[in-house]
């Protein structure tokens, strides 16, 4: 009788269980794993055939176009990090601190919005906006100020940047900066800080961790992103997105790809153990 | 006559409909130990945040050393708090926290690290300066906040129930801690609670408030004999309470009728018919046999109460009517309580006070 | 607290900024897609629906809008079931490897939508179901997967433990309980997670470029046209992407304010 209870309430439990475990084991660990063996597979005759040879990385690792990329890449997305940290960091103290509950609601109901709406057609409309003939420089001949070339440049890469990961990043430092314990940062005026002093001494420290999360949110969405430096970076010189989506649609180069597409992944893994160290380390 | 360090006039603040503070008028004198006691809600720690620049009055004004400061902002007015949550910032350790003020005031290095080191150790931290606040005892981060506070060395330093959170054997040191320093430092303290037993303690001054409005100040000793009001006699100490009417006058004596029957205390200028309440202390009503005091009462034992070296003694009345009577413990055994746990109890004409109602 | 007024005034018009700023290219999308001229400069001109109309007769658009719907229905449906049995799992039950457990159900989001595709082409193609919707729902779901599971997981947290707890003390199998309790209790934030799963998978363009062959979705379309010529069809494409998903997304964001106000009671 109490075994078949225990074995009824096990069933139960591994019930709930199993639908992620199957799913989720069977596709994204069993594509992702696919992904690594097939870094090591060969392409003869434009057909893929499992092996376990080096020849992909060696050939990938060894081109200076792909180290160029690489840290092309890694600086793209780095710096868009920082500037829409930045530039996210007056609105989120402005919406965690400053508004009422009420506006707050209603500024995060709106930024969430555009973050789960086409990044793709997004993109595509600044293209209009930033082009040589678009709205910005129809806006600053208006104003008088001379045109400027923006669309195939970096600068134009940042914009694409900041479309996608914003409202992100203004919504988690906006969480992180509303639940600080008002006091402390009473407690830091009335110990003689003005408002602008009590953001660096007080505030930033106290919502540290998540700004820190947000920007690690940022960097993983920025450093993966194929659109923004292809449709409005002018895609040369290539990121390691750009790479991957070129050396797949020319002829079955998959294993190379995945050599990218690895790498990739790893520097995501070290950038985000390091942040975990920045977030959790003090404890220790 | 120096001006008074901080003074309110006629302060009122609102939060909606509902009147936080009304029309408050108060005066903090330099070096004096002032407490400000009342239920929850009366308004006093908002009176402790306006003079701390945290809130703005809507009406009235604030003055330190003669000067209006209520557009002041709460960073260049000498004020230091002391938060109830203590408020120390977890990502400083202690001494980073208590250099803190120093550090907005563009003290070198070196210099204020000496003088929070200098505090720690008045304070009997020291060992402590470099351990992370969250890892200490409430007694010891409630040392570290107190110097924060008191390393600018204001004039004044504000107080919001920084003993609440402690154990009780804790509050009795760090009574005496806060007494021994405000001496020593002979700067004000305006110290918030909503414990009778702390502002007794330690105040110079007992400012009582109730619904936003100051009920009554004085020194604790006359806030206790002498309240002025029902609900300060409610409020404060252990008073049993009759409210009657004069009935008659006979020399320095009056007669008042209560539903306990007559009570005999002293005349005070009232005529005959006037509504009067009565307050008598506990430790004025006491147990005696009958008839050996111009008011007895008797009553029977419902429970007792001990406190340390005295006990409460909680009576009733035939007619349901509460009693409070205090004696030293030690007295206890020196009357008899009959079989039936009956008793009498009476007080002296003199040892009751008389507020009108 | 104090302060002056003007202060606060930037940095609410610093708020209007940033909003500005993220919503400009839904406006100009919106505002073009009825632009009568071919190419996408100012000043306007005359107002039309004609990319509209195009659109609307265009029989490779319908498809992949129908395409694109069918395969956001479908993984919606998947992803909020997964969901819900991931979400329950966490609330009630703890069990060594749990840890990996939740990061398997957390971690996706975090892997570039480039990599994605790659993987899922490559290893989809070895299930040999590549180039198929059944494909791209597959791997929408393995996307979506998290959103469902961080939504539902949300509106778990606010009820009360004690109710099923109770419902099994009055003789109702933990199946059961779940049936009659747990599920109308979560009820709105199944909606909101469909809804939302729905508007991610509607524009999802990375991983469906990569594994839909000639099944193609409406985001894989709009890649294509962006990379030939000017096409001002593009907007009118845009804007009726962004109402379907804006609708989608506050549809959502709704369901999830409403559901929590009614915390603790089922529904």
């Amino acid at each position: 009788m109490a075994s078949d209870a225990r074995r009824r309430a096990a069933i139960f439990a591994v019930a709930w269980r199993a639908p992620l475990l199957i799913w989720q084991g069977s596709f994204f660990i069993g594509a992702l794993g696919f992904l690594t063996v097939m870094s090591f597979w060969l392409v003869k005759n434009y057909r893929m055939e499992p092996a376990f040879v080096f020849q992909n990385w060696e050939r990938i690792l060894a081109r200076p176009f792909f180290w160029d990329a690489f840290w092309r890449t890694l600086g793209l997305a780095s710096l868009g990090t920082l500037v829409i940290s930045v530039l996210a960091f007056p609105a989120a103290y402005t919406i965690g601190l400053v508004l009422s509950p009420r506006a707050q609601r209603l500024a995060i109901f709106l930024l969430v919005i555009p973050f789960f709406t086409s990044y793709l057609v997004r993109a595509y409309a600044w293209q209009i906006i930033l082009a040589d003939r678009g709205i910005l420089n129809f806006l600053l001949s208006w104003l008088g100020i001379p045109a400027v070339s923006m669309l195939n440049t970096p600068a134009a890469t940042l914009v694409g940047y900041a479309t996608l990961t914003l409202p992100l990043v203004v919504v988690l430092q906006a969480l992180s900066i509303s639940s600080i314990d008002r006091r402390l940062i009473e407690a830091a005026y009335n110990l003689g800080c003005t408002r602008l002093r009590a953001i660096s001494m007080a505030i930033v420290p106290l919502a540290r961790s998540g700004l820190i999360i947000a920007a690690v949110f940022a960097f993983i969405l920025c450093y993966g992103d194929f659109v923004a430096p292809y449709y409005l970076g002018g895609s040369l010189p290539p990121t390691l997105s750009i790479l991957i989506v070129d050396t797949a649609k020319s002829g079955q180069q998959w294993p190379r790809s995945a050599v990218v597409a690895i790498t990739m992944i790893g520097v995501l893994m070290a950038v985000s153990f390091v942040a975990m160290r920045l977030v959790y380390g003090r404890r220790r | 006559m120096s001006d008074p360090l901080l003074e309110l006039r006629g302060v009122s603040k609102r939060y909606g409909a509902h009147s936080a503070v009304r029309n408050l008028d108060l005066v903090v004198n330099p070096g004096e130990f002032l407490a400000i006691m009342g239920p929850s809600g009366c308004g006093k720690t908002t009176t402790l945040r306006m003079m701390a620049g945290l809130e703005q009055p809507d009406e009235g004004d604030i003055l330190a050393a003669g000067q209006r400061v209520n557009e002041v902002p709460p960073h260049q007015r000498d004020i230091p708090l002391v938060w109830q949550s203590l408020a120390l910032f977890p990502f400083l350790n202690a001494r980073e926290n208590v250099e803190f003020g120093l550090r907005m005031r563009g003290i070198g290095r070196t210099e204020r690290r000496s003088r929070a080191l200098d505090w720690l150790d008045r304070l009997g931290v020291r060992e402590f300066a470099e351990r992370p606040v969250d890892t200490l005892s409430g007694g010891q981060r409630q040392r570290i906040a107190l110097a924060r506070s008191l390393i600018t060395e204001p004039p004044i330093l504000l107080l919001d129930e920084p003993l609440s959170a402690l154990d009780a054997n804790l509050v009795i040191r760090m009574q005496a801690l806060l007494i021994r320093l405000q001496r020593q430092l002979g700067i004000a303290f305006v110290y918030v609670t909503h414990s009778q037993s702390e502002a007794f303690a330690m105040a110079d001054r007992v400012v009582i408030m109730g619904g936003g409005e100051i009920v009554q100040i004085g020194s604790p000793k006359e806030v206790y004999r002498l309240p002025s009001t029902r609900f300060v006699a409610e409020f404060v100490g252990r008073n049993n309470i009759f409210d009657g009417k004069v009935v008659a006058v006979n020399g320095g004596e009056m007669s008042v009728a209560t539903a306990i029957g007559p009570l005999v205390v002293l005349a005070c200028d009232l005529d005959p018919g006037t509504s009067v309440t009565v307050v008598v202390a506990a430790d004025s009503l006491q147990p005696c046999l009958p008839g050996e005091r111009p008011n007895t009462l008797a009553c029977s034992l419902i429970s007792e109460e001990f406190v340390g070296s005295m006990v409460t003694l909680f009576l009733e009345t035939s007619d349901g009517t509460e009693l409070k009577v205090q004696v030293p413990e030690r007295q206890l055994g020196a009357f008899e309580l009959k079989g039936d746990g009956l008793l009498t109890v009476g007080f002296l004409p003199q040892d009751a006070h008389v507020l009108r109602t | 607290m104090t302060g002056p007024r003007l202060d606060t005034l930037w940095l609410k018009a610093y708020v209007g900024l940033a909003l500005a700023f993220v919503f400009a290219p839904i406006a100009v999308a919106l505002v073009f897609s009825f632009n009568s001229s071919r190419f996408p400069t100012l000043p306007l001109q005359s107002f039309t629906l004609e990319w509209y109309e195009d659109v609307a007769s265009n029989p490779e658009l319908i498809s992949a809008f129908g395409r694109s719907a069918l395969v956001a229905l479908l993984v919606a449906a998947l992803s909020t079931a997964i969901g819900f049995a991931t979400a329950y799992t966490d609330y009630r039950f703890s069990f060594r490897g749990k840890g990996f457990f939740v990061a398997l159900a957390l971690l996706p989001p975090t892997i570039p939508s480039v990599i994605m595709g790659l993987a899922m082409l490559a290893w989809l193609s070895r299930l040999a179901i590549s180039g198929t919707i059944a494909a791209i729902v597959v791997a929408h779901t393995v996307i979506c997967i998290p959103f469902a599971t961080a939504i539902i997981r949300l509106r778990l947290s606010e009820m009360d433990a004690g109710l099923e707890l109770a419902a099994w003390n009055l003789g109702a199998s933990p199946w059961t309980a779940v049936r009659t309790l747990v599920l109308p209790f979560a009820r709105r934030s199944l909606l909101a997670a469909m809804a939302l799963t729905a508007a991610v998978s509607f524009d999802e363009y990375a991983v469906a470029w990569f594994v839909s062959g000639l099944q193609k979705t409406v985001p894989v379309v709009v890649l294509e046209i962006l990379t030939g010529n000017v096409d001002p069809r593009i907007n009118a494409i845009g804007a009726i992407v962004f109402v379907t998903s804006m609708s989608l997304v506050i549809a959502a964001q709704i369901l999830i304010g409403r559901s929590s106000q009614k915390s603790g009671t089922a529904e």
